[in-house]
């Protein structure tokens, strides 16, 4: 088996390195974009290009952004209830 | 005549239905919507393989983790092949790459079962235009 095979399904196999620190949640956006694509694939009546990512683009941002606010909101309440 | 038609359609459904399983977007394609499973097909696709690319395929545990693996399980059948083989716990998952390779792996699966049941309500809405409703 050639090389590069080995090295590509040996990276299946064992885990990447993610510390546990804050950088770590950045990797909810992948995920967050998969969603609403397959989303907006499911959901507009005809697909073309511009309206896909267009409309593509309106929901992730908006999911992002009530993210960041979700997330300042529940910081500044801890930060009160802290001092 | 009538139930003959009904029969037709419930068997045409689950067909549509059981590609869209067992292949992500395969069940638009049976209904022409090509675009659209193109679209499913490679991002279902990608978020699963970046799921166990993180976690590595220990993430896939039949035993240990079976709520996981019922999400996991929607991406396709295929998903129990691979559950078979990390059953006796050979392959490592530990820590946040775990946490992060199951949750990427169970969302592809969910957003699947989004794309069956979208698949199956077109199927109806095709039909129902076929029959002239």
């Amino acid at each position: 088996m050639p090389i590069m095979d080995i090295w590509i399904m040996a990276s299946f196999t064992s885990p990447e390195r993610i510390g546990i620190n804050p950088q770590s949640t950045l990797w909810l956006i992948p995920l967050v974009a998969a969603i609403a694509i397959v989303y907006k694939a499911t959901k507009l009546p005809t697909i073309t290009l511009g309206n896909f990512i267009k409309e593509t683009m309106a929901l992730f941002g908006s999911t992002v952004a009530f993210m960041v606010i979700t997330t300042l909101v529940l910081y500044v309440l801890a930060w009160i209830i802290a001092i | 005549m009538g139930q003959q038609l009904k029969e037709n359609r419930i068997l045409f459904f689950m067909v549509v239905a059981l590609l869209a399983w067992c292949l992500p977007g395969a069940g638009h394609f049976l209904l022409n919507e090509k675009k659209r499973s193109i679209i499913i097909f490679v991002t279902i696709v990608l978020t699963f393989g970046a799921g166990i690319y993180i976690g590595s395929i220990g993430v896939i545990e039949p035993v240990g983790a079976k709520p996981w693996y019922i999400a996991q399980i929607m991406n396709s059948p295929m998903v129990s092949v691979l559950g078979y083989a990390t059953a006796g716990g050979s392959y490592p998952v530990y820590g946040r790459p775990g946490e992060i390779g199951q949750i990427y792996t169970s969302i592809s699966g969910l957003l699947n079962l989004l794309c069956i049941v979208n698949a199956v309500y077109l199927a109806n809405l095709s039909r129902a235009k076929v029959a002239g409703g």
